[in-house]
């Protein structure tokens, strides 16, 4: 297997654009990562793109639109969907793809339009989809299952109302500085506090928003390529994880789990990561940023301990610490995260890489974290999906 | 035991989850004899990996069990959830019956300050909205057990 490099990335801005279509952000992303690849498009060997759920035809299809924007030439084009860790599959499909020597330089871009609210159903046969008794029966929207295993949080470890908002304050200062951030907006624990309950633990600035936005990856094993790039970072290992039989969680569009926990909890995340420590020989003792799936303020919490950045239990006390900040033990999601940008399901897997990018590449402007050389993005998606990439300079 | 899909006045809003029994109303399951797992609804199989899988039956689950985890909603969800009346703030709760398998639903009939992790639910059928036959179209959800 050869070694693969990132030489090139960009993202348009996360937001709602109404009055656009996916073609037009997806341009945006991939015309700025072959500028920063000095790559021209018909060195692009495949492409691996991220299907967009709500986008109909054409939004299962994004890839070969994205190609006759720039210009279509015959290589493979695969579209790909595994819920929000559907980026992380388009990337584990470049590298591999690269690695094998099948394509030398492939592009791996991800763009999605989220519909208004929450993400809701596409589907009206419970026979076919699981979806429709959760949405018909039970009245359960994402959150609903996050403020669940929130609860649980609360009562066996001690988790506390004031640390959810302390995580939406910590990333909020981070996403002031990103300019491509949709909220760029500073909070302050009274603010987020005082913010409506949603589901109860959480409240509405505790929640990530749904929104627009892209993000385009090239990844090279061109030894040219590679000594022209500017500071090209080095894909570890890109992996991906289905959830384990006995995983007590109860998975977004469930609506039941198993009583007794015969695997851990967010099993899927536990072996994409697991999977990824033991390909690069790199633990989360050797990460210096994380980039994890804020879905919640629940979210930061379990990630760090279903990543094994501390033990079970100890997220708080990490929190509290000030080990997830700048100067302590790993700096989390210096990005500003989903709180910050919204998630777009397509696209966020991708955009965690190139965040991370940016960060070993010298060039995260105000957030930048000093002497960052490992970084690695999670992506959590429902029903049993994640990925892992780490990724080194 | 008599099982019934359907009783006078009431029709379920999606088939197959649950029955009216003449010891009451039931979440119907389904169990898988050579790995043990149960499953909700009866119809999508999540088994031990390894299992043979040739011994599946249909079974209800008991009427009672002990609240796992639960959450207070402040809004409605939107459609397609359906109710006739405004019923937010509402619980959402997870309940662990005793044959090993957690079942998520809606709480009603109780006062939501009472929740408490482990204490005893029951599931009945609760009404969302009326058909344009005026029978009530209802879904399973959980009290607790005065």
């Amino acid at each position: 297997m050869r070694d693969v490099y990132i030489i090139g990335t960009g993202e348009h801005p996360w937001g709602k654009f109404k009055d656009r279509n996916f073609v037009q952000l997806g341009e945006v992303a991939v015309a700025q990562a072959l500028k920063d690849a000095s790559t021209d498009w018909k060195d692009i060997g495949a492409i691996m793109s991220s299907i967009l759920i709500y986008g109909g035809n054409a939004g299962h299809l994004s890839g070969q639109y994205i190609e006759s924007m720039f210009g279509e030439t015959g290589v493979p084009v695969v579209n790909v969907y595994n819920a929000c860790a559907t980026g992380s599959a388009a990337m584990r499909m470049a590298y591999n793809s690269i690695a094998a020597g099948e394509t030398d330089t492939t592009l791996a871009i991800g763009v999605d339009f989220s519909p208004e609210g929450f993400l809701g159903a596409k589907s009206d046969d419970p026979r076919q989809d699981r979806d429709v008794i959760r949405w018909r029966m039970t009245g359960m929207p994402n959150p609903t299952y996050w403020a669940l295993e929130c609860r649980k949080r609360f009562e066996k470890y001690g988790d506390t109302p004031e640390d959810l908002a302390d995580i939406k304050v910590l990333l909020s200062q981070f996403g002031v500085k990103n300019p491509n951030a949709r909220y760029q907006k500073l909070f302050t624990k009274e603010g987020v506090l005082n913010s409506p309950m949603v589901c109860d633990p959480l409240r509405l600035f505790e929640i990530c928003a749904t929104s627009d936005g892209a993000a385009a990856v090239i990844l090279t094993a061109d030894p040219e390529k590679i000594k022209a790039a500017k500071n090209p970072v080095k894909i570890e290992a890109t992996t991906m994880g289905s959830a384990i039989y006995g995983d007590p969680t109860i998975r977004i569009s469930a609506v039941s789990a198993p009583a007794k926990a015969e695997a851990p909890m967010l099993s899927e995340s536990y072996s994409a990561s697991q999977q990824a420590y033991k390909k690069s020989g790199i633990g989360p003792e050797d990460v210096d940023v994380l980039e994890l799936p804020d879905n919640s303020s629940w979210h930061y919490l379990q990630y760090l301990e279903t990543c094994g950045f501390c033990g079970e239990g100890e997220a708080h006390k990490m929190l509290r610490e000030g080990q997830t900040q700048v100067g302590g033990k790993v700096v989390v999601n210096p990005s500003g995260g989903f709180s910050s940008f919204g998630e777009a399901i397509g696209a966020q897997a991708i955009w965690q890489v190139v965040e991370c990018s940016d960060q070993l590449r010298g060039r995260a402007g105000e957030r930048q974290v000093p002497n960052c050389k490992v970084a690695m993005a999670q992506t959590y998606g429902l029903m049993g999906n994640s990925g892992t990439t780490i990724m080194t300079i | 035991m008599q099982t019934m899909d359907t009783v006078e006045g009431k029709e379920p809003r999606l088939p197959d989850l649950f029955c009216w029994t003449d010891d009451g109303f039931r979440l119907k399951s389904a169990k898988c004899n050579d790995c043990g797992s149960y499953f909700f609804p009866g119809y999508h199989p999540q088994h031990r990996p390894g299992c043979k899988r040739e011994n599946v039956e249909d079974v209800l689950l008991s009427p009672k069990g002990k609240l796992d985890t639960y959450t207070i909603q402040h809004y409605m969800c939107p459609p397609p959830f359906k109710t006739d009346h405004e019923i937010a703030p509402y619980g959402i709760g997870l309940v662990e019956f005793p044959e090993g398998i957690r079942i998520a639903g809606i709480i009603m009939e109780t006062d939501l300050d009472s929740l408490e992790l482990g204490m005893e639910m029951e599931v009945f059928d609760y009404p969302l909205y009326k058909d344009e036959d005026g029978n009530d179209v209802v879904t399973w959800a959980f009290r607790s057990v005065k």
